[in-house]
Protein backbone atom coordinates (compact mmCIF):
# COMPACT_ATOMS: atom_id res chain seq x y z
CA UNK A 1 0.00 0.00 0.00
CA UNK A 2 2.78 2.44 0.97
CA UNK A 3 4.60 1.66 -2.25
CA UNK A 4 1.43 2.22 -4.23
CA UNK A 5 0.86 5.63 -2.62
CA UNK A 6 4.45 6.66 -3.19
CA UNK A 7 4.17 5.69 -6.85
CA UNK A 8 0.94 7.65 -7.13
CA UNK A 9 2.50 10.73 -5.57
CA UNK A 10 5.49 10.47 -7.88
CA UNK A 11 3.19 10.19 -10.91
CA UNK A 12 1.18 13.21 -9.78
CA UNK A 13 4.28 15.37 -9.32
CA UNK A 14 5.65 14.27 -12.69
CA UNK A 15 2.31 15.09 -14.35
CA UNK A 16 2.09 18.49 -12.71
CA UNK A 17 5.58 19.48 -13.79
CA UNK A 18 4.85 18.37 -17.38
CA UNK A 19 1.63 20.41 -17.41
CA UNK A 20 3.32 23.48 -15.96
CA UNK A 21 6.10 23.18 -18.51
CA UNK A 22 3.54 23.04 -21.30
CA UNK A 23 1.32 25.81 -19.90
CA UNK A 24 4.02 28.26 -18.97
CA UNK A 25 2.30 31.53 -18.13
CA UNK A 26 2.89 34.27 -20.66
CA UNK A 27 5.56 36.66 -19.54
CA UNK A 28 5.33 40.29 -20.59
CA UNK A 29 8.60 40.74 -22.44
CA UNK A 30 8.64 44.35 -21.34
CA UNK A 31 7.95 43.63 -17.67
CA UNK A 32 11.57 44.18 -16.73
CA UNK A 33 11.63 47.53 -18.54
CA UNK A 34 8.45 48.66 -16.85
CA UNK A 35 9.74 47.55 -13.47
CA UNK A 36 12.93 49.47 -14.14
CA UNK A 37 10.93 52.60 -15.03
CA UNK A 38 8.81 52.24 -11.89
CA UNK A 39 11.87 51.84 -9.73
CA UNK A 40 13.45 54.98 -11.16
CA UNK A 41 10.27 57.00 -10.66
CA UNK A 42 9.81 55.64 -7.13
CA UNK A 43 13.37 56.63 -6.34
CA UNK A 44 12.56 60.15 -7.48
CA UNK A 45 9.39 60.23 -5.36
CA UNK A 46 11.41 59.18 -2.33
CA UNK A 47 13.88 61.99 -2.99
CA UNK A 48 11.04 64.47 -3.49
CA UNK A 49 9.44 63.40 -0.25
CA UNK A 50 12.63 64.22 1.64
CA UNK A 51 12.88 67.60 -0.10
CA UNK A 52 9.19 68.23 0.57
CA UNK A 53 9.58 67.47 4.27
CA UNK A 54 12.30 70.06 4.68
CA UNK A 55 10.76 72.81 2.50
CA UNK A 56 7.98 75.25 3.45
CA UNK A 57 4.85 73.15 3.08
CA UNK A 58 2.79 73.38 -0.09
CA UNK A 59 -0.63 73.31 1.49
CA UNK A 60 -3.96 75.06 1.10
CA UNK A 61 -3.69 78.76 1.73
CA UNK A 62 -5.46 82.02 0.97
CA UNK A 63 -2.11 83.59 0.17
CA UNK A 64 -0.90 82.88 -3.41
CA UNK A 65 2.59 84.07 -2.43
CA UNK A 66 2.88 81.11 -0.08
CA UNK A 67 2.00 78.68 -2.89
CA UNK A 68 4.68 80.29 -5.03
CA UNK A 69 7.28 80.22 -2.26
CA UNK A 70 6.61 76.58 -1.45
CA UNK A 71 6.82 75.61 -5.12
CA UNK A 72 10.07 77.47 -5.67
CA UNK A 73 11.63 76.14 -2.47
CA UNK A 74 10.73 72.64 -3.54
CA UNK A 75 12.38 73.11 -6.94
CA UNK A 76 15.51 74.39 -5.22
CA UNK A 77 15.71 71.52 -2.76
CA UNK A 78 14.98 68.87 -5.34
CA UNK A 79 17.58 70.44 -7.64
CA UNK A 80 20.19 70.31 -4.88
CA UNK A 81 19.31 66.73 -4.01
CA UNK A 82 19.47 65.72 -7.67
CA UNK A 83 22.70 67.48 -8.48
CA UNK A 84 24.55 65.42 -11.02
CA UNK A 85 21.47 63.80 -12.53
CA UNK A 86 21.17 64.10 -16.28
CA UNK A 87 18.59 63.66 -18.97
CA UNK A 88 17.85 60.02 -19.52
CA UNK A 89 18.34 58.94 -15.93
CA UNK A 90 14.68 57.90 -15.94
CA UNK A 91 14.04 57.66 -19.68
CA UNK A 92 16.98 55.36 -20.38
CA UNK A 93 17.50 54.43 -24.05
CA UNK A 94 15.67 51.10 -23.50
CA UNK A 95 12.75 52.69 -21.64
CA UNK A 96 12.59 55.46 -24.26
CA UNK A 97 12.33 52.95 -27.08
CA UNK A 98 9.55 51.15 -25.24
CA UNK A 99 7.61 54.37 -24.64
CA UNK A 100 7.82 55.25 -28.32
CA UNK A 101 6.44 51.82 -29.15
CA UNK A 102 3.59 52.30 -26.65
CA UNK A 103 2.65 55.69 -28.04
CA UNK A 104 2.73 54.84 -31.72
CA UNK A 105 -0.62 52.99 -32.07
CA UNK A 106 -2.50 55.40 -29.79
CA UNK A 107 -1.48 58.38 -31.84
CA UNK A 108 -2.88 56.81 -34.96
CA UNK A 109 -6.37 57.06 -33.45
CA UNK A 110 -8.49 59.70 -35.11
CA UNK A 111 -8.48 62.96 -33.25
CA UNK A 112 -5.81 62.10 -30.69
CA UNK A 113 -3.07 64.09 -32.38
CA UNK A 114 -5.45 66.94 -33.11
CA UNK A 115 -6.50 67.08 -29.47
CA UNK A 116 -2.90 67.14 -28.32
CA UNK A 117 -2.06 69.91 -30.74
CA UNK A 118 -5.05 71.89 -29.57
CA UNK A 119 -3.59 72.86 -26.20
CA UNK A 120 0.02 72.49 -27.19
CA UNK A 121 2.46 74.90 -25.57
CA UNK A 122 5.08 76.56 -27.70
CA UNK A 123 8.04 74.13 -27.59
CA UNK A 124 10.48 76.98 -28.09
CA UNK A 125 9.30 78.57 -24.86
CA UNK A 126 9.96 75.51 -22.75
CA UNK A 127 13.49 75.03 -21.47
CA UNK A 128 14.12 71.33 -21.89
CA UNK A 129 16.21 71.13 -18.82
CA UNK A 130 15.74 68.70 -15.99
CA UNK A 131 15.15 70.18 -12.53
CA UNK A 132 13.95 73.38 -14.22
CA UNK A 133 10.46 74.77 -13.66
CA UNK A 134 7.86 74.36 -16.35
CA UNK A 135 7.41 77.89 -17.76
CA UNK A 136 4.73 79.99 -16.10
CA UNK A 137 3.12 81.46 -19.15
CA UNK A 138 2.86 78.32 -21.24
CA UNK A 139 -0.32 76.20 -21.18
CA UNK A 140 -0.08 72.56 -20.19
CA UNK A 141 -0.88 70.13 -22.95
CA UNK A 142 -3.97 68.04 -22.47
CA UNK A 143 -3.03 64.38 -22.44
CA UNK A 144 -5.79 62.34 -24.08
CA UNK A 145 -7.21 59.61 -21.83
CA UNK A 146 -6.41 56.88 -24.35
CA UNK A 147 -2.75 57.92 -24.33
CA UNK A 148 -2.70 58.02 -20.53
CA UNK A 149 -4.22 54.55 -20.40
CA UNK A 150 -1.34 53.23 -22.53
CA UNK A 151 1.50 54.67 -20.49
CA UNK A 152 2.66 53.22 -17.17
CA UNK A 153 0.73 54.64 -14.25
CA UNK A 154 2.55 57.26 -12.22
CA UNK A 155 2.49 58.05 -8.52
CA UNK A 156 0.34 60.93 -7.33
CA UNK A 157 1.61 64.36 -8.35
CA UNK A 158 3.89 63.13 -11.10
CA UNK A 159 2.47 63.53 -14.59
CA UNK A 160 3.18 63.13 -18.29
CA UNK A 161 2.85 66.13 -20.58
CA UNK A 162 3.71 66.71 -24.19
CA UNK A 163 5.54 69.69 -25.54
CA UNK A 164 5.50 69.40 -29.29
CA UNK A 165 6.85 65.93 -30.07
CA UNK A 166 8.55 65.55 -26.72
CA UNK A 167 7.22 63.84 -23.62
CA UNK A 168 7.91 65.44 -20.29
CA UNK A 169 7.84 63.78 -16.91
CA UNK A 170 6.74 66.54 -14.56
CA UNK A 171 6.60 66.99 -10.81
CA UNK A 172 3.20 68.59 -10.27
CA UNK A 173 3.91 69.93 -6.78
CA UNK A 174 7.18 71.54 -7.83
CA UNK A 175 5.91 72.31 -11.36
CA UNK A 176 9.28 71.01 -12.47
CA UNK A 177 10.65 68.86 -15.27
CA UNK A 178 12.03 65.61 -13.87
CA UNK A 179 13.12 64.10 -17.17
CA UNK A 180 12.01 64.17 -20.79
CA UNK A 181 11.89 61.94 -23.78
CA UNK A 182 12.78 63.73 -27.01
CA UNK A 183 10.79 62.87 -30.12
CA UNK A 184 8.44 60.61 -28.22
CA UNK A 185 5.97 60.96 -31.06
CA UNK A 186 6.63 61.45 -34.71
CA UNK B 1 -12.16 64.98 -1.62
CA UNK B 2 -15.64 65.69 -0.38
CA UNK B 3 -16.56 68.93 1.24
CA UNK B 4 -19.73 70.33 2.64
CA UNK B 5 -20.76 73.78 1.66
CA UNK B 6 -22.09 75.81 4.52
CA UNK B 7 -24.87 78.15 3.62
CA UNK B 8 -23.86 81.74 3.26
CA UNK B 9 -25.58 84.66 4.85
CA UNK B 10 -25.51 87.68 2.66
CA UNK B 11 -26.98 90.57 4.60
CA UNK B 12 -25.38 93.92 5.07
CA UNK B 13 -21.86 92.95 4.04
CA UNK B 14 -22.99 92.09 0.53
CA UNK B 15 -25.15 95.19 0.19
CA UNK B 16 -22.25 97.35 1.27
CA UNK B 17 -19.73 95.61 -0.92
CA UNK B 18 -21.91 95.65 -3.99
CA UNK B 19 -22.96 99.23 -3.43
CA UNK B 20 -19.33 100.31 -3.34
CA UNK B 21 -18.90 99.42 -7.01
CA UNK B 22 -20.31 101.53 -9.81
CA UNK B 23 -23.34 99.44 -10.70
CA UNK B 24 -23.89 98.68 -14.38
CA UNK B 25 -27.36 98.73 -15.94
CA UNK B 26 -29.73 96.60 -13.91
CA UNK B 27 -29.95 92.99 -14.98
CA UNK B 28 -33.44 91.65 -15.52
CA UNK B 29 -33.62 88.33 -13.78
CA UNK B 30 -35.95 85.85 -15.44
CA UNK B 31 -35.30 83.05 -12.95
CA UNK B 32 -37.99 82.07 -10.41
CA UNK B 33 -35.71 83.01 -7.50
CA UNK B 34 -37.53 80.83 -4.99
CA UNK B 35 -36.55 80.61 -1.37
CA UNK B 36 -35.27 77.06 -1.06
CA UNK B 37 -33.69 76.53 -4.45
CA UNK B 38 -29.96 76.16 -5.10
CA UNK B 39 -28.75 79.28 -6.87
CA UNK B 40 -25.39 79.43 -8.55
CA UNK B 41 -23.40 81.35 -11.16
CA UNK B 42 -21.05 79.98 -13.79
CA UNK B 43 -17.99 81.68 -15.24
CA UNK B 44 -15.63 80.08 -17.72
CA UNK B 45 -12.22 81.05 -19.09
CA UNK B 46 -12.37 84.18 -17.02
CA UNK B 47 -8.80 84.81 -15.88
CA UNK B 48 -7.44 87.35 -18.33
CA UNK B 49 -7.34 90.40 -16.11
CA UNK B 50 -8.62 92.37 -19.10
CA UNK B 51 -11.45 94.89 -19.16
CA UNK B 52 -13.86 92.25 -20.51
CA UNK B 53 -13.37 90.10 -17.41
CA UNK B 54 -14.01 93.14 -15.24
CA UNK B 55 -17.17 94.04 -17.15
CA UNK B 56 -18.54 90.55 -16.73
CA UNK B 57 -17.55 90.65 -13.05
CA UNK B 58 -19.55 93.86 -12.64
CA UNK B 59 -22.61 92.27 -14.21
CA UNK B 60 -22.15 89.24 -12.00
CA UNK B 61 -22.03 91.43 -8.91
CA UNK B 62 -25.05 93.44 -10.04
CA UNK B 63 -27.09 90.33 -10.79
CA UNK B 64 -26.43 88.98 -7.31
CA UNK B 65 -28.33 91.89 -5.82
CA UNK B 66 -31.46 90.50 -7.45
CA UNK B 67 -30.57 86.83 -7.59
CA UNK B 68 -28.60 85.90 -4.48
CA UNK B 69 -26.55 83.00 -5.84
CA UNK B 70 -24.63 81.19 -3.17
CA UNK B 71 -21.49 80.36 -5.11
CA UNK B 72 -19.92 80.35 -8.56
CA UNK B 73 -18.46 77.46 -10.51
CA UNK B 74 -15.33 78.18 -12.55
CA UNK B 75 -14.88 76.25 -15.78
CA UNK B 76 -11.08 76.54 -15.86
CA UNK B 77 -8.49 78.88 -17.34
CA UNK B 78 -8.88 80.78 -14.13
CA UNK B 79 -5.50 82.47 -14.51
CA UNK B 80 -4.11 83.00 -17.99
CA UNK B 81 -0.43 83.69 -18.54
CA UNK B 82 1.02 82.91 -15.15
CA UNK B 83 0.19 82.33 -11.52
CA UNK B 84 2.26 84.83 -9.59
CA UNK B 85 0.55 86.54 -6.64
CA UNK B 86 0.00 89.50 -8.98
CA UNK B 87 -1.89 87.25 -11.39
CA UNK B 88 -4.16 85.99 -8.60
CA UNK B 89 -4.80 89.58 -7.63
CA UNK B 90 -5.47 91.03 -11.08
CA UNK B 91 -7.32 88.05 -12.55
CA UNK B 92 -9.36 86.89 -9.58
CA UNK B 93 -9.21 88.78 -6.30
CA UNK B 94 -9.75 92.30 -7.65
CA UNK B 95 -12.55 91.70 -10.19
CA UNK B 96 -14.56 89.55 -7.78
CA UNK B 97 -13.62 91.43 -4.59
CA UNK B 98 -17.16 92.40 -3.54
CA UNK B 99 -18.27 88.80 -3.92
CA UNK B 100 -15.27 87.46 -2.03
CA UNK B 101 -15.68 90.05 0.70
CA UNK B 102 -19.27 89.01 1.17
CA UNK B 103 -18.13 85.44 1.82
CA UNK B 104 -19.35 84.04 -1.46
CA UNK B 105 -17.50 80.95 -2.56
CA UNK B 106 -15.94 80.05 -5.88
CA UNK B 107 -15.43 76.41 -6.84
CA UNK B 108 -12.81 76.06 -9.55
CA UNK B 109 -11.91 73.41 -12.06
CA UNK B 110 -8.58 73.41 -13.87
CA UNK B 111 -8.08 74.48 -17.48
CA UNK B 112 -5.06 73.98 -19.69
CA UNK B 113 -3.82 77.46 -18.81
CA UNK B 114 -3.90 76.75 -15.08
CA UNK B 115 -1.04 75.56 -12.94
CA UNK B 116 -2.50 72.54 -11.11
CA UNK B 117 -1.13 74.02 -7.88
CA UNK B 118 -4.07 76.45 -8.02
CA UNK B 119 -5.77 73.63 -6.15
CA UNK B 120 -3.87 74.86 -3.07
CA UNK B 121 -5.47 78.28 -3.29
CA UNK B 122 -8.16 78.29 -0.65
CA UNK B 123 -10.42 80.73 -2.48
CA UNK B 124 -10.86 78.16 -5.25
CA UNK B 125 -12.24 75.64 -2.72
CA UNK B 126 -10.63 72.62 -4.33
CA UNK B 127 -9.42 71.09 -1.05
CA UNK B 128 -5.96 70.68 -2.52
CA UNK B 129 -7.23 68.25 -5.17
CA UNK B 130 -7.47 68.30 -8.97
CA UNK B 131 -10.94 66.77 -8.76
CA UNK B 132 -13.48 66.88 -5.96
CA UNK B 133 -17.15 66.84 -5.12
CA UNK B 134 -19.38 68.91 -2.87
CA UNK B 135 -22.99 69.15 -1.93
CA UNK B 136 -24.36 72.58 -1.04
CA UNK B 137 -27.85 71.40 -0.19
CA UNK B 138 -29.72 68.16 0.14
CA UNK B 139 -30.72 67.65 -3.46
CA UNK B 140 -27.77 68.74 -5.61
CA UNK B 141 -24.24 67.36 -5.83
CA UNK B 142 -21.46 68.85 -7.91
CA UNK B 143 -18.42 67.06 -9.32
CA UNK B 144 -15.39 69.04 -10.50
CA UNK B 145 -13.04 67.18 -12.83
CA UNK B 146 -9.60 67.83 -14.28
CA UNK B 147 -10.16 67.19 -17.98
CA UNK B 148 -6.55 68.05 -18.82
CA UNK B 149 -5.43 64.80 -17.30
CA UNK B 150 -8.17 62.19 -17.19
CA UNK B 151 -6.18 59.30 -15.79
CA UNK B 152 -7.39 56.06 -14.30
CA UNK B 153 -7.36 57.14 -10.64
CA UNK B 154 -9.62 60.09 -11.54
CA UNK B 155 -12.02 57.90 -13.51
CA UNK B 156 -12.16 55.37 -10.67
CA UNK B 157 -12.79 58.15 -8.18
CA UNK B 158 -15.57 59.60 -10.34
CA UNK B 159 -17.29 56.25 -10.68
CA UNK B 160 -17.16 55.68 -6.93
CA UNK B 161 -18.50 59.14 -6.13
CA UNK B 162 -21.26 59.03 -8.74
CA UNK B 163 -22.36 55.62 -7.50
CA UNK B 164 -22.57 56.97 -3.94
CA UNK B 165 -24.44 60.13 -4.85
CA UNK B 166 -27.93 58.68 -4.68
CA UNK B 167 -30.90 60.55 -6.07
CA UNK B 168 -29.43 64.05 -6.00
CA UNK B 169 -29.18 66.23 -9.05
CA UNK B 170 -25.78 65.27 -10.39
CA UNK B 171 -23.95 68.18 -11.96
CA UNK B 172 -20.50 67.68 -13.45
CA UNK B 173 -18.18 70.48 -14.54
CA UNK B 174 -14.77 70.52 -16.18
CA UNK B 175 -12.82 72.46 -18.78
CA UNK B 176 -12.97 70.58 -22.10
CA UNK B 177 -16.47 70.11 -23.57
CA UNK B 178 -17.37 66.66 -24.80
CA UNK B 179 -20.09 68.19 -26.98
CA UNK B 180 -19.35 71.44 -28.77
CA UNK B 181 -19.81 73.07 -32.15
CA UNK B 182 -16.63 75.10 -31.81
CA UNK B 183 -14.61 75.61 -34.94
CA UNK B 184 -11.38 75.97 -33.00
CA UNK B 185 -11.72 73.01 -30.67
CA UNK B 186 -15.00 71.14 -31.08
CA UNK B 187 -16.15 68.09 -29.11
CA UNK B 188 -13.45 66.25 -27.21
CA UNK B 189 -14.18 62.74 -28.44
CA UNK B 190 -11.52 60.93 -26.42
CA UNK B 191 -12.85 62.46 -23.25
CA UNK B 192 -16.41 61.66 -24.29
CA UNK B 193 -15.47 58.02 -24.76
CA UNK B 194 -14.28 57.85 -21.14
CA UNK B 195 -16.85 60.03 -19.41
CA UNK B 196 -20.15 59.56 -21.19
CA UNK B 197 -20.60 55.90 -20.20
CA UNK B 198 -20.18 56.88 -16.55
CA UNK B 199 -22.56 59.83 -16.91
CA UNK B 200 -25.18 57.53 -18.42
CA UNK B 201 -24.65 54.68 -15.99
CA UNK B 202 -25.05 56.88 -12.92
CA UNK B 203 -27.66 59.32 -14.21
CA UNK B 204 -25.76 62.59 -14.50
CA UNK B 205 -28.25 65.39 -15.17
CA UNK B 206 -26.18 68.25 -16.54
CA UNK B 207 -22.62 68.98 -17.61
CA UNK B 208 -20.93 72.40 -17.80
CA UNK B 209 -17.63 73.10 -19.56
CA UNK B 210 -15.56 75.98 -20.88
CA UNK B 211 -12.49 76.00 -23.14
CA UNK B 212 -14.50 77.31 -26.10
CA UNK B 213 -14.76 81.06 -25.85
CA UNK B 214 -18.46 81.32 -26.48
CA UNK B 215 -21.79 80.12 -25.12
CA UNK B 216 -23.54 77.07 -26.46
CA UNK B 217 -26.53 75.17 -25.15
CA UNK B 218 -26.39 71.72 -26.62
CA UNK B 219 -29.54 69.78 -27.45
CA UNK B 220 -29.90 67.10 -24.75
CA UNK B 221 -27.64 64.19 -25.54
CA UNK B 222 -28.91 60.79 -24.35
CA UNK B 223 -30.87 62.44 -21.56
CA UNK B 224 -28.12 64.77 -20.36
CA UNK B 225 -28.01 68.57 -20.66
CA UNK B 226 -24.71 70.05 -21.84
CA UNK B 227 -23.62 73.69 -21.73
CA UNK B 228 -20.44 75.28 -23.02
CA UNK B 229 -19.66 78.48 -21.14
CA UNK B 230 -16.17 79.80 -21.75
CA UNK B 231 -16.76 83.47 -22.36
CA UNK B 232 -16.35 85.25 -19.02
CA UNK B 233 -13.01 86.74 -20.04
CA UNK B 234 -12.43 85.82 -23.66
CA UNK B 235 -14.53 85.60 -26.78
CA UNK B 236 -13.83 83.88 -30.09
CA UNK B 237 -16.16 85.66 -32.43
CA UNK B 238 -17.94 83.61 -35.05
CA UNK B 239 -16.46 80.34 -33.82
CA UNK B 240 -19.69 78.39 -33.35
CA UNK B 241 -20.07 76.21 -36.41
CA UNK B 242 -23.33 75.01 -37.84
CA UNK B 243 -23.88 71.57 -36.33
CA UNK B 244 -26.97 69.65 -35.29
CA UNK B 245 -25.79 69.87 -31.67
CA UNK B 246 -26.76 73.48 -31.08
CA UNK B 247 -29.94 74.48 -29.30
CA UNK B 248 -28.71 78.06 -28.80
CA UNK B 249 -25.35 79.75 -29.26
CA UNK B 250 -23.77 83.14 -28.65
CA UNK B 251 -20.31 83.98 -29.97
CA UNK B 252 -20.36 87.71 -30.44
CA UNK B 253 -19.74 88.83 -26.86
CA UNK B 254 -18.83 87.83 -23.31
CA UNK B 255 -21.22 86.14 -20.94
CA UNK B 256 -21.83 84.33 -17.66
CA UNK B 257 -24.61 82.02 -16.52
CA UNK B 258 -27.03 81.94 -13.61
CA UNK B 259 -28.61 78.64 -12.65
CA UNK B 260 -31.35 77.75 -10.21
CA UNK B 261 -32.10 74.20 -9.18
CA UNK B 262 -35.47 73.40 -7.76
CA UNK B 263 -36.65 69.89 -7.00
CA UNK B 264 -37.29 68.82 -10.57
CA UNK B 265 -36.32 71.74 -12.76
CA UNK B 266 -33.11 73.48 -13.70
CA UNK B 267 -33.69 77.11 -14.63
CA UNK B 268 -30.97 79.00 -16.44
CA UNK B 269 -30.26 82.50 -17.64
CA UNK B 270 -27.28 83.62 -19.68
CA UNK B 271 -26.24 87.26 -19.43
CA UNK B 272 -23.89 89.31 -21.62
CA UNK B 273 -21.42 92.00 -20.58
CA UNK B 274 -24.12 94.57 -21.36
CA UNK B 275 -26.54 92.89 -19.01
CA UNK B 276 -28.69 91.50 -21.79
CA UNK B 277 -30.24 88.08 -21.55
CA UNK B 278 -28.78 85.86 -24.24
CA UNK B 279 -30.63 82.68 -23.40
CA UNK B 280 -32.93 81.46 -20.67
CA UNK B 281 -35.27 78.62 -19.93
CA UNK B 282 -36.38 75.82 -17.65
CA UNK B 283 -35.24 72.26 -18.17
CA UNK B 284 -37.10 69.42 -16.50
CA UNK B 285 -35.14 66.76 -14.74
CA UNK B 286 -35.44 63.48 -16.62
CA UNK B 287 -36.77 60.63 -14.54
CA UNK B 288 -34.60 57.54 -14.16
CA UNK B 289 -36.89 55.67 -16.56
CA UNK B 290 -36.64 58.44 -19.15
CA UNK B 291 -32.88 58.59 -18.75
CA UNK B 292 -32.66 54.87 -19.40
CA UNK B 293 -34.69 55.19 -22.58
CA UNK B 294 -32.81 58.28 -23.76
CA UNK B 295 -29.38 56.86 -22.98
CA UNK B 296 -29.61 54.55 -25.97
CA UNK B 297 -31.49 56.91 -28.26
CA UNK B 298 -29.72 58.69 -31.09
CA UNK B 299 -29.99 62.41 -30.52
Amino acid sequence: MTRFLAALAFAAVAHASTVSALQKPEVNPHAALLADFKERVDKYVELRKKADDSAPPLKETKDPAKIREAQEALVERIGAARAGTKRGDIFTPEISAHFRRLLRPELKEAGTKALMKDDDPNPESVAFKINAPYPDKQPLSTVPPNVLATLPRLPKDIDYRFVGKHLILRDVRANMIIDYLPNAIS
Amino acid sequence: MRCQHTSIRFGAALALAVGALAAPAAVDITLPNTKDSVKIAIIGDSGTGDSAQYKIAEQLIASRQKFPFEFALMMGDNLYGGDTPKDYDKKFETPYKPLLDSGMKFYASLGNHDNPNERMYKMFNMNGERFYTFKPKNNVRFFALDSNYMDKPQLQWLEKELAASGSDWKIVFFHHPIYSSGGTHGSDLQLREQLEPLFLKYGVDAVFSGHEHFYERIKPQKGIYYFVSGGAGKVRKGDVGKTPLTAKAFDTGYHFMLIEFSKDTMHFQVISEEGKTIDSGALPRFSDADKKKLSTATP
